[in-house]
């Protein structure tokens, strides 16, 4: 068991709780059976605290905290299909929650089913219009879903866009010019041909000039991220260090490209 | 023209203990009293059931898309447009009166207990102090006043002559019914019931605009909705963002 589970003070805390809000409100409910799951130590006991949440559901429908920790008590128990079946039931009476949608597009996206993991990523983005992390998520999964695609085109060249706007709302993000760096190498190495439902839809790729200068642009600001955060400068130690080397690998290998 | 001389009325010092005291207690303490029977009599937030509450979301999905149309791209948002117009045309019920409807009348319930709690204990004291201290003249305000101010000071003497800085009992119920917010301010912490004046505020306020109230025609507002989705003129945030972003650096 990992050391940092402190079950003593989890258990101190949602009593209070309870005292507080009684244990017949909703998101203390959701607590608990967070609790019960933690304390399982075998699938039978999940498989009890699933009933729970049934039994509690069938008590009241629209009790959401707990239609959120049933969805995630089925994804960690492996029963992917029925955990969709459960978000889709969640959002069809109430599709403004951009937890679920993006939850369902996590879901969806670990399937490979990326078309589906757009759409919910592009509800997230109705919902929530300038959370740049989500805009820096979709273009994620278009550049992936790219290889089963036929109309690539399109594809990178909306990534690029996204990945553009997550940048224009976040200076410095370092996931957006990262992918923004990703998707220009790829359409600078390998230009798809035009094709021209990507036209009509305003979504055709940039032409080359402007491609290459949005590459300049993403290699040098890398550039500078990781250089400023291997310093340790003021204001540029708040990135990941994953991130950091993951940059760094990248510009590696795309001078490497240039050289040969 | 000669200065009059002060008015000087002999007053028992004994009012103030027996009428002016009594006054502010009693109030004080049905303020404290009235806050609490209302935490008491308050109904829990209704449970919205599944159907009302998919009414309402799909509602504010739609108001959603309409408002943020400008973070899909063009074809993504032609599909959503098309499947939410069709459904919110679909989605046709006629209102429910809200006479007949059990949830709607919950809420007049609440409403009338608020008023029924704030009205009888006033009525009581009112009554109480208008038996007990009619016609007393209990203090002397420390300012000068203008006359005008005489019908409402001396609410209960009919004294012609008299100062308008005397008061009597009754003015100094008002005085205390407009004045002790801020006690219970103080004593209650700042969302209390106990303050009447609060509550006529309230009152007063427009109502905000309620759009999932009783009464509200959903089938309208969906029909609106849908209209409004299908007028809608697409532009997209991601049209030309790359120029965008290489013009933002240049010029920084």
């Amino acid at each position: 068991m990992p050391s940092h589970r402190d079950e003593e003070s989890a258990h101190l805390c949602l009593g209070r709780l309870v005292n507080r809000f009684g244990d017949d409100n909703e998101r203390v409910m959701a607590l608990i059976g967070l609790m019960k799951e933690a304390d399982a130590t075998d699938d039978a006991t999940l498989e009890v605290v699933l009933k729970e949440y049934e039994a509690l559901l069938q008590e009241n429908p629209t009790n959401i905290p707990i239609v959120k920790r049933r969805v995630a008590l089925l994804r960690s128990i492996g029963r992917i299909p029925d955990a969709v079946t459960a978000l889709t039931g969640l959002l069809d009476f109430s599709p403004t929650d951009s937890e679920a949608w993006s939850e369902l597009s996590d879901i969806y996206f670990s399937q490979g089913l990326y078309s589906q993991a757009i759409f919910a990523l592009e509800e997230v983005l109705v919902l929530q219009p300038n959370a740049w992390n989500n805009r820096g998520a979709a273009p994620h999964v278009h550049q992936i879903g790219i290889g089963d695609q036929n109309d690539s085109a399109k594809q990178l060249a909306e990534a690029l866009k996204r990945f553009c706007r997550s940048i224009e709302l976040c200076d410095d993000y370092l996931r957006g010019y990262y992918g923004l760096k990703l998707t220009t190498t790829q359409l600078l190495n390998d230009p798809p041909k035009p094709s021209k439902q990507a036209e009509s839809d305003g979504l055709s790729p940039p032409n080359l000039s402007t491609l290459q200068k949005l590459d300049g642009l993403a290699t040098e600001k890398l550039g500078e991220i990781t250089r400023r955060f291997t310093a340790g400068e003021r204001g540029w130690r708040g990135f990941e260090e994953a991130e950091i080397v993951a940059a760094r690998e990248l510009l590696e290998k795309s001078s490497s490209t240039t050289v040969r | 023209m000669a200065q009059l001389p002060p008015q000087t009325i002999q007053r028992d010092p004994q009012l103030f203990y027996w009428i002016l005291f009594p006054i502010t207690v009693v109030m004080v303490l049905t303020g404290i009293l009235r806050h609490y029977a209302t935490v008491l009599m308050a109904s829990p937030p209704k449970k919205v059931d599944q159907p009302a509450l998919k009414e309402q979301r799909s509602l504010m999905h739609g108001v959603a898309v309409r408002s943020n149309f400008h973070a899909l791209t063009a074809p993504s948002f032609k599909a959503r447009r098309e499947f939410l117009t069709t459904a919110f045309d679909a989605a046709a019920t006629p209102p429910a009166n809200p006479m007949t409807d059990p949830g709607a009348m919950d809420g007049m319930m609440g409403m009338m207990k608020n008023n029924m709690a704030m009205m009888i204990p006033n009525t009581l004291i009112m009554s109480w102090i208008n038996t007990f201290f009619s016609g007393f003249v209990i203090l002397k305000l420390p300012f000068p006043i203008t006359i005008k101010f005489k019908s409402m000071l001396q609410a209960g003497v009919a004294t012609k002559e008299m100062d308008p800085r005397w008061m009597s009992s009754i003015s100094w119920y008002f005085l205390c019914y407009f004045g002790l917010q801020f006690v219970f301010n103080f004593l209650l912490g700042s969302d209390n019931a106990a303050s009447q004046m609060a509550q006529q505020m309230q009152g007063m306020a427009p109502q905000a605009p309620n759009m999932f109230g009783p009464g509200v025609d959903a089938n309208k507002q969906f029909q609106a909705e849908a209209e409004n989705l299908a007028v809608i003129k697409h532009y997209s945030v991601l049209d030309d963002v790359e120029q965008r972003l290489l013009e933002g650096i240049k010029t920084r």
